[in-house]
């Protein structure tokens, strides 16, 4: 009755699992989501706009397709328009999940597990998303395999100095390991599922996934090993995935891309809008799907934290632009970014600086790191801030270069438009088949943190580091698990 | 073509049983089916002489074949001609060159016109023709694509009542007229009238002065909405009889233009503009410039240029001091410079005596002393060596006191000729007009023969045209397009594009040119003169006959081996040699001076409250409205406005300020009763009070590209003024969107300033002083850039571009030029308001000072061919790469279309196929393209490739000759074309190129260089500019390093 309570206080903040759930608790939690008959319709519904949407995006390429890249809004001097903000956009997203997976892994960060499995299927998603528009948004998609290095009659490799073709090396490499590593987290899940499966289908699809997963001790150690190999691996790719692309621009040499500072830049915008992303859609599904538990304001309330701290390096880096643009002294350069600010593109800019600098100001307070409805809405202007921080740097860097008598103003057609909306489609598509067929959370995982898997309960140690003396909470559980079930 | 008549020769092959018996029946049956063919082209002896000069090709000999009035092509089912032995001196593929002209509101331009396989490809400058020497303009180098224009008329078609318009063959024309003729021959002619564009044809001359001796009843008319009648009237009020003046800018050392644009507008500008930048070329030191010779030590001698006009021109782009008043002040102006020169001690007084006391009225109220004195000054400081010109806008006083001030100058002779004008003492074109509507009104005109224009449209709106034409009982129109007459005309002739015809005509100068066909017509059309023969001789007669026989005693005799000999080299040279016009000397003619001059009076501008005077101006584009199906021309930017696809009011920003008005809004513009609605466009340099309207669009029938595309001015334009309407403006509500290449002058406050900031390093300038005394070098400090990859290394050619700024008028033929010869796709208004014009070579236009009186910078910017390129860097597949001789080549098909490489280039040169716009062309205009560059997909970049083409053909002669390619014998399309010889092409690696010593010039800058170091290909030349040390800092040229805070 009393061992969560004893095991708060030793600890000093609240545990990571509440409301006295014990391991079969949580896999009934989890499990039932998965093995649920009937689904509310509420999914349905969700699914059919989904669906509309990745129909939407369809019918948008099919039109590109066959009319030409003249149907966005693409023009001389801005070449890039919305597919390469929308490619940056994504693989932004698709950060947070390694990020959450891989690093937070590696520093030991054991608030991670309820929504690491979560995250890693958005980035995956998300970098689906993202490796859409790079192949449409060639002038001649159906060649668009000559940007890999593969040997075929016209006996030409690419061009090794161009950072297009490193992004398809850093985005492929980074879908690759992220997608690995997901899969090697849900092996034990999937297993769980099988052994509960009623049906034969779920049996031999499951058992087919679960690559034969028995739980053993042996299973266990490789799956230890396997798991921070590559937590290992994925580390310097969160890293460097954005950083190569922000090499697209950086190596230009356009005023406004021209800069050294974009690698990090990007890398903590893309873990800002990561979180972002996370948030907005953990929120409505941890109510949905009475997660309250696992995912408790504990773990909002760091992923806020996490908003904070990101946007003001972001905030910061839109700072020291502008601060090195003036100390620089490249007239240039400087123009790029006054232009930024008050030329024909300012409401985008002011958009991204309200929504990625200002808005998550708001969790220096504890009551809206607290409050769900303040979350959900910061996320989302996160969300809009961060497109438009591609906006701004893609399109009003281009429409005004060099040369004045080449700038030109750009604007996104319908076609533009819907083909960003229909990558949502696509998302969300992808997301609601992962929540109706996948576990969600990663049970074992989550039972590791759980007091029960301490039969000491000696605190975890790196749990007892915390100096946060969290608030009181629900009343502990009265039974034990059955420890780690398969 | 071979015909069942008794001139077949050659091979006997027969169609069938009926044409081997050579019947009547067939004979009738082949001339109902192949009107236009028979009988044969011309006479079996001439016609072998024909493909002589012509060299027949297997196309040629293909298009034979074709019956036009049923769809092209139609190639020939029963008769092939295969090479099997090659004629000598023809290879397939080679392009063969022809002589030939082009004649425009009266005069000829001589061109040369590249012909691949038998189908003209690329018009350029005949370098034989005194004027042309090798260039030409935006007009000519654009005229080919009509020929291929599916949109032309293509069948004889007769209208009957409403009922709709029939097919009707030449024969059935011809039968027509015969009978009309018979019955006007019964009466001397009457109710006949023959209505011409301006034409200077030797053969019409002919036919049109055999027609009034044989029917001096029949009336001849000749209308043309350009017209520059006021010139002439002004030299007979000047002299006594009319003549034609002839500048000689080259040998001037002070110019005033009074709102004349002699740069372009002029149907001599090409060797106006030629003559004029070789008063200005401030060449390096042991350096000749081109072909045209040049100054080889560094002369020093560069002209000042005044312009006073109300619209900017490009000559007024070029002044070194210009002087924005109203359209109708300009002539005050003069007034006031004709005052100030008079009362100089030491004029000529003989010749201006009489109009001493009258034009001393302007020194009154001497609105633009500073100006007129400072010009009075320079004026005379040149006498000889001086010239005032006045433009065909201005009233025929202006243009007589012009001349009696370049008399008193004791410029006449010097810088300034006369010759008779060939238009002698014609009425003015619109004297001519009214008194054929009046006949028509009258009903005194029966039948009326329209050769060519489109006086439906373009007629003084105060006529009403059109309406007179439904009161004539036949009315035939010759016309290359069916128009607005054309839709009111009962018979509709389709007429032949001047490259398939044969004819002559003359040049400014008079040099007279025989107009020879590159092809035979594509479509069932015919030239004016036929068609005046056939009304005089009835049966069909052929051109060639016509134009031979017009030169038969001018060449010493008929068939005579001189004629022959004669004949061949005026094909071969096109021109015929001495045939210019004979200079005369001439004095001012006091009394009729003063009478002239008898109202000339000193007045500000006309406008009343509440009205502008709006400048009716020819368009540099469509020129009256006869190029409105011409997408490239349409397409192609206004020097200034940058716009496309659209005239528009153009008016000063301050009064667009005070009116309220933004750019695109619709204002009314009323004057006699008569109005247009029109948008606006803001232009700096616009007079107070004035605007400008171009003529010529807004056409109603016009082909697919031309019809609706723009706003009709002629609504305005009566017959009392065809230049100048005084009109009241009111704003409409509205606003109209308009395509434009560039940003135009109303630009947020931190791009302008950008902008302004930029400029003085982007298009950099001097003036002559600075120049002289070494003030200019400098332009801000950079670090020194050091290049990332090992530099290139260029051991053969190293192909580079100078181009001199001090030379660009901004005429655009290099844009058209380019256009034409690597088959840029015009891609529509839409696509030009997108950004995604696809011209290869843009010009840059800048303003900078006081945006009503603003100074000008133009900047043409082609692929810059940078040594150290970023696109080449960024490309992820390696489609733009490096070449050995330092060009940065597109490779096409390797492409995939990121765009990666446009986004990196600093200069914006790169175009990109963002549709398919080179598809959906039908078979006819497949033939224009130039078989020598590939026409671009979908999804590709494309460039300027230095004309690699050209090139490449120049390297594979040199090579089979085994020599050196001579410096200058690779010419780009940009370079070939541009009047002033602005661009310079060759080989860097040469010392002793012509390009080399630009490129060592110490006026030479490389764009964007010091910053980025991209070492660019492309250079170019300072600008330098001559102001007048005494005038106000407002007309003051600013060109120094530094000095770039001028902005309004």
């Amino acid at each position: 009755m009393s061992e969560n309570r004893d095991v708060q206080l030793e600890l000093g903040r609240t545990p990571l699992v509440i409301g006295g759930r014990d391991f079969h608790a949580v896999t009934e939690m989890v499990s039932s989501v998965v093995e649920r008959r009937k689904w509310p319709i509420g999914w349905y519904i969700a699914f059919t706009i989904s669906a509309g949407g990745l129909g939407l995006l369809g019918a948008m390429i099919g039109w590109l397709f066959y009319k030409g890249v003249g149907v966005w809004g693409v023009n001389n001097p801005v070449g890039w328009g919305y597919a390469i903000i929308n490619f940056v956009f994504w693989v932004g997203i698709g950060h947070a999940g390694t990020l959450i997976s891989a690093i937070l892994y590696l520093f030991r960060q054991r608030w991670r597990t309820s929504i690491n499995r979560f995250a890693e299927a958005m980035t995956i998603f998300a970098v689906i998303c993202a490796l859409v528009f790079p192949g449409i948004h060639v002038g001649r998609p159906w060649l668009a395999w000559w940007l890999f290095p593969l040997p075929y009659p016209q006996n030409m490799w690419p061009n090794f100095r161009s950072p297009l073709l490193w992004d398809v090396f850093a985005v492929g490499t980074y879908f690759t390991v992220s997608l690995l590593f997901w899969y090697v987290g849900l092996i034990p899940d999937i297993a769980t599922i099988r052994d509960r499966a009623t049906t034969k289908i779920r049996r031999v699809l499951y058992g087919f996934f679960a690559l034969g997963w028995r739980g053993s001790h042996r299973h266990w150690h490789r799956y230890e090993v396997a798991y921070m190999i590559l937590a290992a691996l994925a580390t310097p790719l969160v890293l460097s995935v954005h950083s190569v692309v922000s090499f697209d621009f950086a190596t230009s040499q356009l005023p406004g891309w021209h800069t050294t500072i974009f690698p990090p830049y990007f890398v903590a915008g893309a873990i800002f809008s990561g979180f972002a992303m996370v948030l907005t859609l953990m929120i409505p599904c941890r109510t949905i799907f009475g997660m309250q538990d696992l995912v408790t304001m504990r773990h909002l309330e760091n992923m806020c934290r996490i908003l904070l701290a990101t946007g003001m390096m972001v905030g910061y880096a839109y700072s020291i632009e502008f601060f090195i643009a003036w100390y620089g002294g490249n007239p240039y350069e400087r123009f790029a970014f006054i232009n930024r600010a008050f030329g024909p593109y300012a409401w985008g800019y002011w958009t991204m600086v309200s929504c990625n600098v200002l808005s998550p100001q708001i969790f220096w307070f504890r009551w809206a790191r607290r409050n769900i409805g303040v979350m959900f809405v910061i996320s989302i202007f996160v969300n809009i801030g961060m497109w438009f921080e591609r906006f701004v740097i893609v399109v009003s860097s281009l429409s005004r270069d060099f040369l004045p008598a080449a700038w030109a103003y750009y604007r996104p057609t319908w076609v533009d438009i819907a083909t960003f909306v229909g990558s949502f489609g696509l998302f969300m598509t992808l997301f609601l088949l992962f929540i109706r067929f996948l576990p969600m959370m990663a049970m074992a995982e989550i039972k590791g943190v759980m007091p029960e898997a301490h039969p000491h309960h000696g605190p975890d140690p790196a749990e007892r580091r915390g100096t946060d003396l969290g608030g009181p909470t629900l009343q502990p559980a009265g039974a034990l698990g059955r420890g780690r079930e398969q | 073509m071979k015909n069942g008549n008794d001139t077949t020769t050659g091979k006997d092959y027969w169609r069938s049983l009926e044409e081997y018996a050579q019947t009547p029946e067939f004979a009738a049956a082949v001339k109902r089916e192949f009107p236009n063919a028979t009988p044969d082209m011309v006479s079996e002896n001439s016609r072998r002489d024909f493909l002589k000069v012509m060299g027949a090709s297997l196309a040629f000999a293909g298009i034979t074949g074709c019956k036009p009035a049923e769809g092209w092509p139609r190639w020939p089912e029963e008769k092939i001609l295969p090479f099997t032995n090659r004629p000598e001196g023809r290879m397939p593929g080679n392009p063969v060159y022809y002589a030939t002209a082009m004649e425009l509101a009266g005069v000829g331009r001589g061109l040369l016109v590249k012909s691949f396989d038998g189908r003209p490809v690329k018009v350029e400058g005949n370098p034989l023709h005194p004027e042309s020497q090798g260039t030409s303009d935006v007009l000519s180098q654009a005229s080919i694509l009509e020929m291929y224009d599916p949109d032309r008329m293509q069948t004889l078609k007769e209208a009957q009542g409403s009922s709709g318009e029939y097919a009707r063959s030449w024969s059935e024309f011809s039968v027509a007229m015969e009978g009309r003729m018979a019955r006007h021959r019964g009466s001397r002619g009457k109710g006949l009238a023959v209505l011409s564009e301006a034409s200077s044809s030797p053969t019409l001359r002919r036919l049109r002065s055999q027609l009034q001796s044989e029917l001096p009843e029949s009336a001849w008319f000749e209308w043309e909405p350009i017209t520059r009648d006021n010139e002439r009237a002004g030299s007979r009020a000047a002299f006594g009889r009319p003549l034609r003046p002839h500048y000689r800018f080259d040998r001037a050392q002070v110019i005033a233009s009074f709102d004349e644009d002699f740069l372009v507008s002029h149907p001599a500008s090409v060797q106006y503009a030629f003559d004029f930048v070789e008063g200005r070329r401030m060449a390096p030191a042991g350096g000749g410039h081109g072909e045209h010779g040049g100054h080889g030590n560094g002369d020093a001698r560069f002209n000042r240029l005044y312009a006073v006009e109300a619209s900017l021109s490009p000559t007024g782009g070029m002044a070194d001091h210009r002087l924005p008043v109203a359209p109708s002040e300009v002539e005050s102006v003069l007034g006031e410079l004709a005052a100030e020169l008079f009362a100089a001690p030491g004029i000529d007084a003989s010749a201006i005596d009489s109009v001493r006391s009258r034009v001393a009225a302007f020194r009154q109220g001497n609105k633009h002393q500073a100006f007129v004195k400072q010009l009075a000054q320079d004026l005379l400081a040149h006498r000889g060596a001086s010239l005032v010109v006045v433009g065909a806008r201005q009233t025929a006083a202006a243009h007589a006191l012009a001349h009696a001030i370049n008399s008193a100058l004791g410029n006449v002779g010097h810088t300034v000729t006369f010759t008779e004008d060939p238009a002698g003492n014609d009425a003015p074109h619109a004297v001519q007009i009214r008194e054929l509507v009046d006949r028509m009104k009258a009903g005194r005109v029966e039948t009326l023969v329209i050769l060519g224009g489109n006086p439906a449209f373009d007629a003084p709106a105060d006529l009403d045209f059109a309406a007179a034409l439904g009161q004539v009982d036949t009315s035939v129109h010759l016309t290359m397009y069916a128009n607005e007459t054309t839709a009111a005309a009962r018979w509709r002739l389709p007429r032949t594009h001047y490259l398939e015809s044969w004819g002559d005509t003359r040049a400014w100068d008079g040099t007279v040119s025989v107009v020879q066909p590159l092809i035979r017509p594509l479509f069932d059309g015919r030239t004016p003169v036929e068609v005046v023969a056939c009304l005089l001789q009835g049966g069909l007669p052929k051109g060639y006959d016509l134009v031979r026989e017009t030169y038969q005693t001018a060449f010493g005799g008929p068939s005579g081996e001189s004629f022959e000999a004669t004949w061949k080299k005026a094909l071969h040279d096109g021109i015929v040699s001495n045939s210019a016009l004979v200079s005369v000397n001439t004095g001012i003619d006091g009394a009729s001076l003063a009478a002239a001059l008898g109202s000339f009076t000193p007045h500000e501008s006309r406008a009343g409250a509440g009205e502008i005077e709006v400048v009716l101006a020819q368009d540099a584009c469509v020129f009256d409205g006869r190029f409105a199906n011409n997408g490239w021309l349409q397409e192609l930017p206004n020097t200034f406005t940058k716009l496309t696809w659209d005239n528009a009011l153009l008016v000063g920003p301050r009064m667009a300020q005070e009116m309220g008005l933004a750019d695109g809004d619709m204002v009314r513009l009323e004057a006699q009763g008569r109005s247009v609605e029109v948008p606006i466009w803001t232009t700096p340099g616009q007079a107070a009070k004035s605007g400008t309207l171009h003529l010529g669009y807004g056409r109603r029938v016009s082909g697919k590209v031309g019809t609706g595309v723009g706003f009709d001015a002629y609504p305005l334009r009566g017959s009392e003024n065809l230049h100048l309407a005084v009109a009241k403006i009111s704003k409409t509500g509205g606003n109209y969107p308009f395509s434009a290449t560039q940003d135009h002058f109303a630009i947020d406050e931190a791009g302008f300033k950008a902008t302004q900031a930029r400029l003085s390093s982007l298009i950099q300038e001097a003036t002559v002083d600075e120049y002289m005394h070494g003030g200019h070098a400098e332009h801000g400090h950079h670090p020194p850039a050091l290049p990332l990859w090992d530099p290139h290394e260029y051991n053969g050619h190293k192909w580079g571009l100078s181009v001199d700024l001090n030379a660009c008028t901004g005429c655009n033929a290099c844009v058209i030029a380019c256009q034409s010869e690597n088959n840029i796709p015009v891609v529509g208004k839409t696509e030009v308001s997108h950004g995604r014009e696809m011209h290869w070579i843009r010009i840059d236009r800048y303003f900078r000072g006081d945006p009503d009186d603003p100074q000008v910078a133009l900047q043409p910017v082609a692929c810059q061919h940078c040594e150290n390129a970023p696109c080449e860097q960024v490309c992820p597949v390696a489609a733009t790469l490096h070449s050995h001789e330092g060009l940065n080549d597109m490779v096409y098909n390797r492409c995939i279309g990121t765009r990666y490489c446009a986004n990196n280039c600093p200069y914006k040169v790169r175009r990109f196929n963002f549709f398919n716009f080179n598809g959906g062309m039908s078979d006819l205009e497949k033939m224009r393209p130039n078989p020598d560059v590939t026409m671009r997909a979908r999804g590709v970049m494309e460039k300027c490739s230095f004309c690699i083409q050209r090139i490449q053909q120049v390297k594979i002669v040199a090579k089979n000759e085994k020599r050196p390619i001579a410096d200058g014998e690779i010419r780009t399309a940009c370079q070939q074309a541009c009047p002033t010889q602005a661009i310079v092409f060759g080989d860097l690696n040469d010392p002793k190129s012509e390009v080399r010593k630009l490129e060592e010039s110490d006026r030479t800058y490389a764009l964007l260089d010091p910053e980025l170091h991209t070492k660019p290909r492309l250079k170019y030349m300072k600008r330098l500019r001559n102001p007048a040390a005494g005038l106000s800092a407002t007309h003051e040229g600013h060109g120094a390093a530094g000095d770039d805070a001028h902005h309004g």
